[in-house]
């Protein structure tokens, strides 16, 4: 009985995705042979803003095929790879940086890239100051000494290797595409890159199609994905149809029972890869009752971190210690870490003038964000036996985001984000959510301490020089930070990679979260 | 045609409590209706008495369970579990109280604001009238769905707001209904002994004109029942509802999509529960309509 309701049920839907994928037609139909498509089923809008200098969200995932950048970050090694750059020097003071551009690279508009190119577009996305532009903040000046050379000098030391292998706003785009059309050419949806491909279709907030760019300098020998279809699919259920029928090809997030179903299936790959992504939750340090660090401090003492991990992540995660994820340097093993301990909790709460507890907190979090949800949920169950009330909200991201930007006092009480790195450096975290603002962006704790801002500061000029010493004063400010209980820091994720077995040439690479590099893969 | 019947009725029908016993077996003679009339009954028993039947009163609440996530059913989760460990059965029998206890409340207050409206327009007349009639009209040209939606979102999701804004979209009805009634009660004789004899408009149109013509729109309250029902797990499933970890059974089901093949009977006794107390509401509206109706009636 129960498993013909099963399968009638399966059977339904299976007929229900059938009939709405035929809605959807297949318009790439005849374009280039079958085996080199690639349907990458994401689980929301593709990308956001099509300007290379602005987008700061899940376009990456868009752009890093379209646009290059001078370097590319492979975390595993250490090391960079040379992409638009064949090589650069850094002066022994660290202020000093010269790149040697690469010859012979077209961009999609025929034009010739060149030193005089890169410093126009690193320029470009300096003076627009929007999404992450702040990466460029120690830059000073950036001169072309050379057809194929380019210097630039900073105002204070900083890894610049770091800075101009971002997964943000270090793209290199043609001037002359650029300057000859209006204003907003570029974030209508037109593209001006180097990269392997153009855009062949787009459909706002739904889907991109990319085709290969015939010129690029990379050359097209040998088996190359040609065109690559990602396309919105926010269905869990889906995404997991898609894979599981052949359909897609790679498909981003499911759930861990999902991952455990589909370990066992034919003809899929199901990898665990370490993250740079971690879930944070934020207490609302202005507001009572969350501005008595004592009460963070209990409150910390009362999250489930083992059940978070254990039952909701299926051990797909590593509880955080301080901040910065795990396998990142600025890691600090001897930080502080709480752990789960209600009779602490308990404790701690009544010194803090709260013995029954006795207040409401309102949390927000991503609505449809699974582990986020459930891992409130356990949490309010927890604060239930310490007789707080935790009120949960899922909200589409930008409500949740405008509310905390508010006010402290407005605002709601905890709020839960992820945070991945703009560039693989402790300081994307510290700067953009422990660095004291006057006008709230991202410090969704609204944490301020002048010692954490100077740690900050030191840590990211000595990282220029010495990554060591930088990341010794970002542990540092680390440890204040935890000391006030200022967030919990729940888990760093494992990203589980899902594709199928013929695709091939996939490597995960964390500082660039989800983006495959197309060029790199193929259908066997 | 039917003596039996007939001879049963006529002695009943002098007086009050009369009507009332007729009314109940005209009901009962429809097999279907009959079958909807208990199912409603056993719904709002098992609304009352949720606390005792559970098997899990406290998975209804905030406790959490989580190293028994997503167990199929059993001898000790009749209804498995869901994503949190929590039991599908009481979270369900605890949903009951919450889709008809909102559905109950929507439709009062939406009552509340419509009957007043409705009598007031319809004793008055004139250009009051026309106004509050104007303003139905701009209410009623949006889809009631449509409307909950937008008054939910602005107001901001929860499972008040979520009542607050049906109501805020259904009392038109009410008041469209009401009017009618009362324009032609205001004519009647008691009516105009009590104007002149120097009665208050408003202890008028409240003593003597509501009570001649609030039977009709009773019925048509009882009858939206299942609508409501509907719209409310409608906007829950859309988040604009009841908000974890409450048992409300749109939310169940929104939140079981991401386990749809994985755990088939998380989505489907939520499901059930939904569809059985729709139509159990629905079908016992149109077995009321049917004796209202002279055109179906059959006596």
């Amino acid at each position: 009985m129960r498993k013909t309701t099963k399968r009638i049920f399966i059977l339904a839907l299976a007929a229900l995705l059938v009939i709405s994928l035929a809605a959807c037609g297949n318009r790439q139909s005849g374009a280039a042979d079958a085996r080199k498509i690639v349907y990458y089923a994401y689980n929301s809008e593709p990308i956001l803003d099509w300007d290379p200098s602005v987008e700061f969200s899940n376009g990456i995932i868009v752009m890093h095929n379209i646009y290059e950048t001078l370097l590319r970050y492979l975390p595993d090694e250490d090391a960079f790879e040379y992409v638009l750059a064949t090589g650069y020097t850094q002066s022994a003071d660290g202020l000093v940086w010269e790149f040697d551009i690469r010859e012979g690279v077209k961009f999609h508009d025929g034009t010739v890239m060149n030193a005089e190119a890169v410093k126009f577009s690193f320029d470009r996305t300096i003076d627009m100051d929007e999404g992450a532009a702040f990466i460029w903040d120690s830059v000073e000046d950036i001169e072309v000494v050379g057809e194929y050379k380019l210097r630039i000098t900073l105002d204070y030391a900083a890894p610049l290797d770091l800075v101009v292998a971002s997964g943000y706003a270090a793209f290199v785009m043609s001037p002359t595409a650029v300057t000859s059309n209006d204003d907003d050419w570029l974030s209508s949806g037109n593209v001006a890159g180097t990269g392997p491909y153009t855009v062949r279709s787009s459909i706002h907030g739904e889907e991109v199609v990319l085709e290969a760019f015939k010129d690029y300098w990379g050359g097209w020998d040998g088996n190359r994905t040609e065109l690559a279809i990602i396309r919105k699919v926010p269905e869990t259920a889906s995404r997991r149809q898609l894979i599981e029928s052949g359909e897609a090809t790679f498909i981003l997030q499911v759930t861990p029972e999902d991952h455990a179903a589909l370990r066992g299936a034919d003809g899929i790959t199901v990898r665990e890869e370490t993250s740079y992504q971690n879930l944070l939750l934020f207490f609302n340090n202005q507001k009572a009752p969350l501005d008595d660090p004592e009460v963070r401090r209990a409150l910390s003492y009362a999250f489930p971190y083992s059940d978070v991990i254990n039952h909701i992540m299926a051990g797909e995660a590593t509880q955080g210690r301080g901040i910065i994820p795990h396998g990142l340097w600025g890691h600090g093993s001897d930080i502080y870490q709480y752990q789960y301990d209600l009779d602490k909790a308990k404790e701690m709460l009544a010194a803090a003038g709260h013995p029954d507890g006795g207040f409401t907190l309102t949390a927000t979090y991503t609505a449809g964000d699974e582990p986020q949800r459930r891992s409130l949920e356990l949490f309010a169950s927890e604060l239930a036996k310490l007789g707080v009330t935790l009120e949960i909200r899922g909200m589409p991201w930008d409500s949740q985001w405008e509310a905390a930007k508010t006010s402290p006092d407005r605002a709601q009480d905890i709020f839960v984000m992820y945070w991945w790195p703009d560039y693989a450096s402790p300081f994307s975290w510290l700067l953009n959510l422990f660095y004291t603002e006057d006008d709230t962006l991202f410090n969704m704790s609204y944490f301020s301490d002048p010692r954490v801002d100077d740690l900050i500061d030191e840590g990211n000029v000595l990282s220029g020089v010495d990554r060591n010493a930088g990341a010794a004063a970002f542990i540092e400010a680390q440890k204040i930070i935890m000391d006030a209980a200022a967030v919990i820091p729940m888990y760093d994720q494992h990203y589980v990679r899902i594709y199928r077995d013929n695709f091939k040439g996939y490597k995960d690479n964390p500082s660039y979260p989800s983006v495959v590099f197309f060029y790199e893969t193929y259908i066997e | 045609m039917n003596k039996m019947i007939v001879s049963k009725i006529r002695p009943v029908l002098k007086s009050h409590t009369g009507q009332w016993k007729l009314s109940f077996h005209l009901l009962w003679r429809n097999s279907l209706t009959r079958a909807s009339l208990v199912t409603v009954i056993i719904l709002v028993l098992l609304a009352v008495f949720a606390p005792l039947l559970a098997t899990f009163p406290d998975h209804a609440g905030t406790a959490t369970n989580p190293s028994a996530g997503l167990l199929a059913p059993s001898g000790t989760y009749l209804f498995g579990t869901d994503e949190q460990g929590r039991d599908i059965f009481s979270r369900v029998l605890f949903g009951t109280r919450i889709s008809l206890g909102a559905a109950v409340i929507s439709v009062g207050l939406a009552l509340l604001i419509g009957i007043p409206l409705g009598a007031y327009a319809g004793a008055v007349g004139g250009w009051r009238d026309e106004v509050i009639m104007r303003v139905t009209d701009i209410f009623l040209s949006f889809p009631p769905l449509l409307l909950s939606i937008a008054i939910a979102a602005l107001i901001g999701p929860s499972l008040q707001n979520a009542m607050l804004a049906i109501a805020l979209s259904w009392w038109p009805w009410y008041t469209r209904l009401i009017r009618s009634q009362a324009i032609s009660v205001k004519e009647r004789q008691f009516v105009r002994a009590a104007q002149a004899a120097g009665a208050k408009p408003g202890w008028v149109i409240m003593r003597h004109i509501v009570p001649n013509c609030i039977a009709p729109v009773i019925v048509q309250a009882s009858m939206d029942i299942g609508g409501v029902i509907l719209t409310i797990a409608s906007l829950s499933f859309l988040g604009l509802g009841a908000q974890a970890p409450s048992p409300e059974w749109g939310l169940m089901i929104n939140t079981s999509r991401n386990y749809l093949l994985s755990a088939w009977w998380y989505s489907i006794f939520p499901g059930v529960a939904i569809f059985i107390a729709v139509l159990a509401f629905n079908l016992l509206g149109d077995g009321i309509r049917e004796i209202l109706d002279p055109k179906t009636r059959k006596l």
